[in-house]
C-alpha cells in the first residue's frame, strides 16, 4: 500500500487539475454560480424551519442556525457520496487508454466537494459575525477552533466510502440509486433536524447510556453533533442563563430536553472509526482498481 | 549480449471474461439471476519477450490478434491474468487518439492534463510546451476547445505531447494511421531521431512499408500467440504469406 500512495503523491498535479476542472465546471467560472449551488441547502433549511415553526408549532429560537450548522456537513457528506457513485464511469475513456493511479478520480471528487463545503461554513460564519455584531448574538466561540479536526475527520470518512461507492458502481450498477434511498434514509436518522439530545431523551431509561454510546458510534452522529456543539452555544443556555437573550440562545420550549455537553471520548473514537473506514477502503479500491479498464 | 532490457514479459496470459446481457446489479444478483458462469476470452496466450534499450519494435497483426492488449498490458492499463511484466524506463503511451484529452479544454490546458496524467508536473509541461505546439504545427489552434479539431490534428497534438516530453520508453498503438502522408513522415522521422537517442519505441501498426522503414525487430501476434519475432522484413513477409490476395491494400 506505500507502494500505491508513494505514486499517489507523483501525480499530485493531476489530482490538482481534476478539481480545478471540476470546481471551474461547477461554478461556471462565476460567483453567480457559487450562489446557486448554496442555494439548495438554504432554500432546505428555510423550508424546514417554516414547517417546524409555523406547521408543528415547535417554539425553537433560533432554530435555523442549529438547522444550518448540521446541514452543511450533511450536505458535504451526501454530494460527495453521490458525486463519488459515478466518478469512475465518467472516466470510463481515460482509463482504457492511460494508466495512472485510479485513486486520483474518487479523491477528486471528495476534494472539490470539501472546497465547497469550506466556503459554505465561510458563509456560515459571516452569518454568525452578522448576528454578533448587529443582532445581539453570541460571539463564536473558542471551541469553534476544533472545526479543522472535524472536517479532517469527516473527510476521512467521506474518502473511505467514496472508495467503496465508486467501485461497487462499477460491478452494480444500481449502487447509485441505492445509495440515494440509503442516504435519504440516514438523514433522517442523523441529529440533522433535531439535536442528538432528543434521541437520548427517548432511549430506554434501563440502557440509556449505553444505547446512546451506540447511537454515536456511528460517525456523521458524533459529527454532527460535535459541529453544532463547538460553533454554537447550547440550545437550551437561554433557559440556564436569563442574562443573555441573544439571538443565538434559546431553548426548546414545549419539549423537555436539556443539551448535553460535547463527549470529547466519543470524538476520539469516532476519529478511530474514521481513520479505519478511510483506510478499508483505500484497500478494497486498490485491490480491485486494475480491473476498472476492463469493466467500466 | 549485454543489452540493457527495457521490456520483459514472461508468459503473459490474458483472459477476459465475457459480460452477458450488461452489467450487474445488486437486484439481479439478490433476485439470484445472475448464476450463469461468464465466459472467458484468451486474448493473449503465454507471451514472452524481451525488448532491449534502444529498439524499435513494429507489431502486426490481424484485427483481434491481441495486439493491442499487448500493448496495453506493457502500458499498465490492463493487468495480465498470470504471467509477469518489466518496464524500465519512464514510459509514454499513446493508445488512442484522444486517450487524456477533454473536448471542453483548450489545446493548451490538454497538454497540461495529458502531462499530469502521465505523472509530469505543470513545471515540467512548462519546459516542453513550446517544443509539443511547434511539432504538433498547431500553434494556431492551440487555445481552442479540441472539440473543434479534426481526427488528424487530434493526432498531432497527441504524438506530440507523447515525444516531446522525452519519455525512455514509448508505446503507440497504430494511431497515425489519420494522419496526412506529410505528417506521417514528420513522425516516422521523429521516431528515427528517437531510436538514434537510444529510446525504445513499441508500436503497433497496419503498414507494413512503415515497419520496414523504421522498425528494426517486428513481432507478428496471431491469435494471443508470437507468431513470428525477427527481423521486419522476414516477419513482415511470413505475415504476408497468410494475408489473402484480396485483402491486400494497392
Amino acid at each position: 500500500m506505500g507502494k500505491e500512495l508513494r505514486e499517489l503523491f507523483i501525480y499530485k498535479d493531476l489530482l490538482k487539475q481534476l478539481v480545478v476542472r471540476d470546481i471551474k465546471v461547477r461554478y461556471r467560472n462565476s460567483v453567480l454560480g457559487f450562489f446557486w449551488s448554496l442555494g439548495n441547502p438554504l432554500l432546505q433549511v428555510a423550508t424546514i424551519t417554516v414547517v417546524v415553526k409555523y406547521v408543528l408549532r415547535l417554539d425553537i429560537p433560533n432554530y435555523s442556525a442549529y438547522l444550518l450548522v448540521a446541514y452543511l456537513p450533511w450536505t458535504y457528506f451526501q454530494m460527495a457520496l453521490m458525486d463519488s457513485a459515478h466518478v469512475i464511469l465518467l472516466h470510463r475513456d481515460l482509463l482504457r487508454k492511460v494508466y495512472f493511479p485510479r485513486a486520483v478520480l474518487p479523491l477528486s471528487v471528495v476534494l472539490s466537494n470539501l472546497i465547497h463545503f469550506a466556503l459554505a461554513m465561510v458563509v456560515f460564519f459571516a452569518y454568525l459575525l452578522f448576528y454578533y455584531f448587529f443582532l445581539n448574538g453570541a460571539p463564536i466561540m473558542a471551541s469553534a477552533l476544533m472545526l479543522p479536526v472535524l472536517v479532517l475527520m469527516q473527510t476521512l470518512l467521506i474518502t473511505g466510502f467514496a472508495f467503496f461507492i465508486c467501485t461497487l458502481n462499477v460491478f452494480y450498477e444500481d449502487t447509485k440509486y441505492l445509495l440515494a434511498v440509503l442516504l435519504n434514509v440516514l438523514f433522517y436518522l442523523t441529529p440533522v433536524m433535531y439535536p442528538a439530545e432528543l434521541v437520548y431523551s427517548r432511549l430506554p431509561e434501563a440502557h440509556r447510556d449505553l444505547l446512546y454510546k451506540l447511537y454515536m458510534l456511528l460517525p456523521m452522529n458524533t459529527l454532527v453533533d460535535a459541529y453544532r456543539k463547538t460553533l454554537l452555544p447550547p440550545f437550551d443556555s437561554a433557559t440556564s442563563s436569563a442574562t443573555t437573550t441573544g439571538i443565538l440562545h434559546g431553548g426548546i420550549r414545549g419539549i423537555d430536553v436539556h443539551s448535553l455537553p460535547m463527549d470529547y471520548g466519543m470524538l476520539a473514537v469516532a476519529a478511530v472509526v474514521c481513520g479505519l473506514v478511510a483506510l478499508a477502503g483505500y484497500r478494497y479500491f486498490i485491490a480491485r482498481s486494475w480491473i476498472f479498464a476492463e469493466r467500466a | 549480449m549485454t543489452m540493457e532490457t527495457a521490456i520483459r514479459l514472461d508468459k503473459i496470459v490474458k483472459d477476459f471474461e465475457i459480460v452477458k446481457g450488461g452489467p450487474s446489479s445488486f437486484k439481479s444478483t439478490l433476485l439470484g439471476f445472475r448464476h450463469i458462469r461468464p465466459e472467458t476470452l484468451r486474448a493473449l496466450d503465454g507471451i514472452s519477450l524481451e525488448i532491449g534499450k534502444g529498439e524499435t519494435v513494429a507489431v502486426i497483426g490481424r484485427n483481434g490478434s491481441g495486439k493491442s492488449t499487448l500493448l496495453r498490458i506493457v502500458g499498465r492499463v490492463y493487468k495480465p491474468t498470470s504471467g509477469f511484466v518489466e518496464v524500465n524506463g519512464r514510459m509514454s503511451t499513446m493508445l488512442d487518439l484522444a486517450a487524456g484529452f477533454h473536448p471542453e479544454l483548450t489545446g493548451r490546458e490538454n497538454i497540461f492534463f495529458n502531462g499530469a496524467i502521465m505523472g509530469l508536473s505543470v513545471s515540467q509541461m512548462d519546459r516542453s510546451l513550446d517544443r509539443i505546439i511547434e511539432f504538433s504545427e498547431l500553434s494556431e489552434f492551440i487555445d481552442a476547445p479540441i472539440r473543434t479539431y479534426s481526427a488528424g490534428m487530434l493526432m498531432r497534438l497527441g504524438f506530440a505531447i507523447a515525444v516531446e516530453t522525452d519519455p525512455e520508453i514509448l508505446l503507440i498503438d497504430e494511431v497515425l494511421a489519420v494522419g496526412d502522408a506529410e505528417f506521417q513522415e514528420k513522425c516516422y522521422d521523429r521516431i528515427g531521431k528517437f531510436k538514434s537517442d537510444g529510446r525504445t519505441i513499441v508500436f503497433v501498426t497496419h503498414d507494413m512499408e512503415a515497419a520496414k522503414m523504421v522498425a528494426g525487430r517486428t513481432i507478428w501476434i496471431d491469435h494471443g500467440t508470437v507468431r513470428a519475432d525477427s527481423n521486419t522484413e522476414s516477419a513482415v513477409a511470413e505475415y504476408m504469406a497468410t494475408v489473402p490476395k484480396h485483402e491486400l491494400s494497392p
